[in-house]
């Protein structure tokens, strides 16, 4: 049964998310559209903290990474912005290898802070108009759209599907990974690291590895959220941001359907109830209390690794 | 030279409060292997209790009594609210994965901060000035009394809490606890017990600092928590988190390193060269200067 | 002696204070199933965790294939062909039985890290051939009828069989065994000591670590005997049997398995 749901889900999930805009004005679907760039930045988050199980506070940090590439590449060098995209993913991902190296020993907690700090660090950096491209406090603003070429009618409507089309490249990386080698890699040294080694895998690769591609995947979702805005501030990708996307994912069970849950209650539920704006975390933080002392292993926990089909009938 | 012995008086301030907030994280950490990231808003709540407090219960006149009285009630309502904190956010969580009861956690500082702002408002409030400005000049470095004294009693309280731990009978239970929880259970420790005590001792030292902040900075915001908060965490984590020596000297450290920073270089970039000397900190010992490094056994 | 022997000589593992491993030699042969026994917490598990790097030790020399592995990482080891078991048994709790016995086939598949972000023929065919492979062992170790179900709820003994498989699953040439008939009832105990001789014919060496007497003097070959980390005896298990020093040290351990 839950089998036949994932089945007809994900193709029911993009036909329903491709109509939507035909029923959403501007505001809605700006909403929509931020709606499918963090849940893509949540699934990034995911690969890290729910795969591989390391406590990284600082994903917003990759996404901001992303954005702020393709707005200095486009602002400074004029490069357009479809073009910045294969930066704004290399990047974050080659940043992810680096920080992730010297500190990928350290005990949870330990990387915990750590993370935040590299977070910390990267947003007083830009506010610090680091290297004078930047922008400061204020960020860069005025960037160019995106634009395909054939497609220039439907400008409005490109920062939406650019972000859905991205979403489900998010989403086949992620397939590809749990039915490979590498993720289950991730999910081995995730449950017990020393097991894992001692069956030949060399755990310090794989997290590396995992925190490399999360951050690769952020950077892409951070150049569609400069396209949608045309600008990048640092605000947007202070660690506060990072925490959220830490706590959808876990509150969400670190499964595909936990996480779009979490990000529509984070981001799309405020939008609805405006008027109780300055309740949201007020009620947010009870909420993930509550959460998980109901299920601490979140609302829709995820079922790990997968046998093959053809081999899955052996069994009982 | 002056700028030096200036920033040494400055960092030393800052650096004893930060050492009493981090010594509520390093304890319970220690027994619960748990990062309580409300610490941090209790010690903001505590800055706008005080406020509460003197204005609203105490009539808003300074007197000696007065003040006392503003520590006192502060320090009896925020170790009620830790006390709560435990009960709601942790205690029903004592045997779930390890990032549920982190995400307890986050929840329980939302609440607290956006508790705060909801009852006194976002806007920045001014602390009153509960201690007369005397300032001292020592040969060009100035000192105030209020430095001398967060700098005495919070000494005094550090003191006071390591011959606690080290010398009481409960004290010897609190580092059982830390030590091996199930074998303090066996031998008759009731570690929940010992869990509301440290909630409540640290929560105490939490409310000094908070009170410590507000007389010190006099501007005081809801989500302050975070900020000190952080600093705090991160010196606990220098200094070996979950060893309480390790606390009172990463706060010290912390504060000298963020003193001579913003005197010697720029205030603006001072959360980034915390966290470069965290990480350093961190590549040479990963536990911390002062904690151990255990072998796991298999 | 050949080019497979395991050496190790003059080994001390030291933590903190204690002297957990006190200046070991011995010599495992190609093909032996060798046993290391001696009361509790005479620094049993930790030779064997110096020998697979998880402590490395500070002193002394462990050979394996002719090389210095002492200082190698567990995963590096582990390509050298040296598997382990643990005493507590250390299993994916959350994933399947076949899944655990999966991780074995790590490092024989060749998969590359980017294979993970995209799939290929080829990395198809490398994934269903290592299912086949951990599909045969499972049938080996009769454990096909719960490939599906998570580990963690299933029983000891089948627990041990899992670790067992999952060892088996890396193709060993060196399969070191911890205390593997810990909590394992009589018939569980018989079909281990089957499965341990099916093992040895394929020609994988076997050490092994045992507090279950009956066991050690049936399968065992060769056995060296510690007391307080250092080496008090050795021998075939019937000249072990009859040394007084190990009769003494049994005896003033109060250890009454012997
Ligand atoms: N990681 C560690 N840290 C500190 N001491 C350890 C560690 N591992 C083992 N020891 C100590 O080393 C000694 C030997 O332990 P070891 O586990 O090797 O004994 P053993 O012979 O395997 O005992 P058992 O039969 O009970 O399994 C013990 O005193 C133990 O406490
Ligand atoms: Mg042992």
């Amino acid at each position: 049964m839950m089998k036949k749901i994932q089945h007809i889900g994900y193709p029911l999930f993009f036909i329903v998310m491709a109509l939507l805009p035909a029923f959403l004005d501007s505001r809605w679907l700006a909403v929509a559209t931020t709606f499918v760039i963090f849940t893509i930045v949540a699934l990034s988050q995911d690969i890290v903290l729910g795969k591989a199980g390391m406590f990284n506070m600082g994903q917003a940090l990759f996404f901001g990474l992303g954005a702020y590439t393709t707005a200095i590449c486009n602002s400074v060098l004029h490069i357009p912005l479809l073009y910045t995209l294969p930066l704004a993913i290399i990047i974050p991902a080659v940043f992810g290898i680096l920080l992730a190296g010297p500190i990928i020993h350290l005990r949870g907690d330990y990387l915990l802070v750590v993370t935040i700090g590299f977070n910390i660090v990267f947003v007083q950096a830009v506010q610090n108009n680091l290297g004078g491209i930047t922008g400061g406090p204020n960020g860069i603003f005025g960037l160019e759209m995106l634009e395909f070429p054939g497609f220039s009618a439907f400008q409005e409507y490109t920062p939406y599907f650019t972000a859905l089309l991205a979403l489900l490249v998010t989403l086949v990386v992620l397939r590809n990974l749990e039915t490979s080698k590498v993720g289950r890699a991730l999910h081995y040294l995730r449950e017990d690291d020393l097991a894992a080694g001692s069956v030949g895998i060399n755990t310090r690769i794989y997290k590396i590895f995992s925190f490399s591609l999360g951050a690769g995947i952020a950077g892409m979702a951070g150049t569609i959220y400069a396209n949608q805005y045309s600008a990048v501030s640092p605000e947007a990708f202070d660690f506060i941001q990072s925490v959220l996307f830490f706590s959808i994912v876990i509150v969400g069970g670190s499964s595909v359907p936990g996480i779009l849950l979490g990000v529509f209650v984070m981001f799309v539920l405020p939008e609805i109830f405006r008027e109780f704006a300055t309740w949201r975390y007020f009620i947010f933080g009870f909420a993930m209390i509550f959460t998980m002392i109901l299920r601490p292993r979140g609302i829709w926990p995820a079922q790990f690794g997968r046998i093959p089909k053809a081999f899955i009938h052996r069994g009982e | 030279m002056d700028i030096f012995l200036q920033q040494l008086v400055n960092g030393l301030t800052i650096g004893s409060m930060f050492a009493l907030i981090a010594l509520g994280y390093t304890m319970v950490y220690g027994v619960m292997k748990l990062i309580n990231f409300a610490h941090g808003d209790l010690v903001a709540g505590s800055a706008f209790v005080g406020l509460f407090v003197f204005s609203e219960l105490l009539g808003g006149q300074i007197s000696f009594a007065v003040v006392l009285g503003v520590f006192a009630l502060t320090i009896i309502l925020i170790s009620l609210l830790g006390f709560t904190v435990e009960r709601l956010a942790y205690r029903p969580l004592r045997n779930a994965p390890r990032l549920s009861a982190v995400v307890s956690a986050l929840g329980a500082s939302m609440v607290i901060q956006n508790g705060i702002m909801l009852i006194w408002g976002p806007q920045m409030r001014i602390f009153p000035e509960l201690i007369p400005t005397i300032i001292w000049d020592i040969g060009g470095v100035v000192v105030s009394l209020i430095q001398v004294l967060i700098m005495v009693l919070s000494m005094l309280l550090m003191v006071g809490l390591y011959f606690f731990v080290e010398k009481t009978k409960i004290g010897t239970a609190i580092r059982a606890s830390a030590i091996d929880q199930d074998a303090a259970r066996l031998m008759g420790i009731n570690v929940n017990n010992i869990i509301v005590t440290i909630f409540i001792i640290g929560s105490s030292l939490g409310a000094v600092g908070g009170l410590f902040i507000g007389l010190y900075y006099r501007g005081i915001t809801f989500n302050m928590g975070w900020q000190y908060g952080l600093y705090a965490f991160v010196a606990a984590i220098m200094g070996g988190i979950g060893n309480i020596p390790g606390a009172m000297l990463g706060g010290i450290l912390l504060g000298l390193f963020n003193a001579f920073i913003a005197g010697y270089i720029s205030s603006t970039w001072s959360d980034a060269f915390t966290f470069i000397l965290l990480i350093v900190i961190l590549i040479v010992r990963p536990t911390g200067i002062l904690g151990e490094r255990v072998a796991e056994k298999v | 002696m050949s080019a497979d022997d395991l050496i190790l000589t003059n080994v001390t593992k030291r933590f903190g204070g204690l002297v957990a491993v006190d200046n070991l030699s011995l010599t495992v042969q190609k093909g032996q199933i060798y046993g290391l026994i001696g009361p509790n917490g005479a620094g049993k598990t930790t030779v064997f965790n110096c020998i697979t790097g998880i402590h490395p030790c500070e002193e002394g020399s462990i050979i394996w294939k002719g090389q210095e592995i002492r200082l190698l990482p567990t995963h590096k080891i582990v390509r050298m062909g040296i598997v382990r078991t643990f005493q507590t048994i250390r299993l994916f709790s959350q994933m399947s039985v076949a899944e655990n016995v999966m991780s074995g086939r790590h490092i024989k598949s060749a998969q590359k890290l980017w294979h993970g972000i995209i799939h290929t023929p080829w990395s198809r065919k490398d994934e269903h051939k290592n299912w086949e492979v951990v599909f045969e062992l499972l049938e080996f170790f009769d454990l096909t009828k719960y490939a599906t179900a998570p580990v963690g709820s299933l029983s000891y003994g089948i627990q041990r069989r899992v670790e067992m498989a999952r060892a088996m699953a890396v193709e060993p040439q060196l399969l070191i065994l911890d205390e593997p008939a810990a909590g394992l009832n009589d018939n569980e105990t018989q079909a281990l000591i089957r499965t341990i001789y099916r093992i040895r014919e394929k020609g994988i060496t076997i050490l092994l670590i045992e507090h279950d007497m009956d066991l050690v003097m049936e399968v065992t070959e060769y056995l060296t005997v510690i007391n307080f980390g250092s080496k008090i005896a050795e021998g075939t298990p019937a000249e072990v049997q009859s040394n007084p020093a190990v009769i003494e040290a049994y005896l003033g351990s109060e250890d009454d398995d012997f």
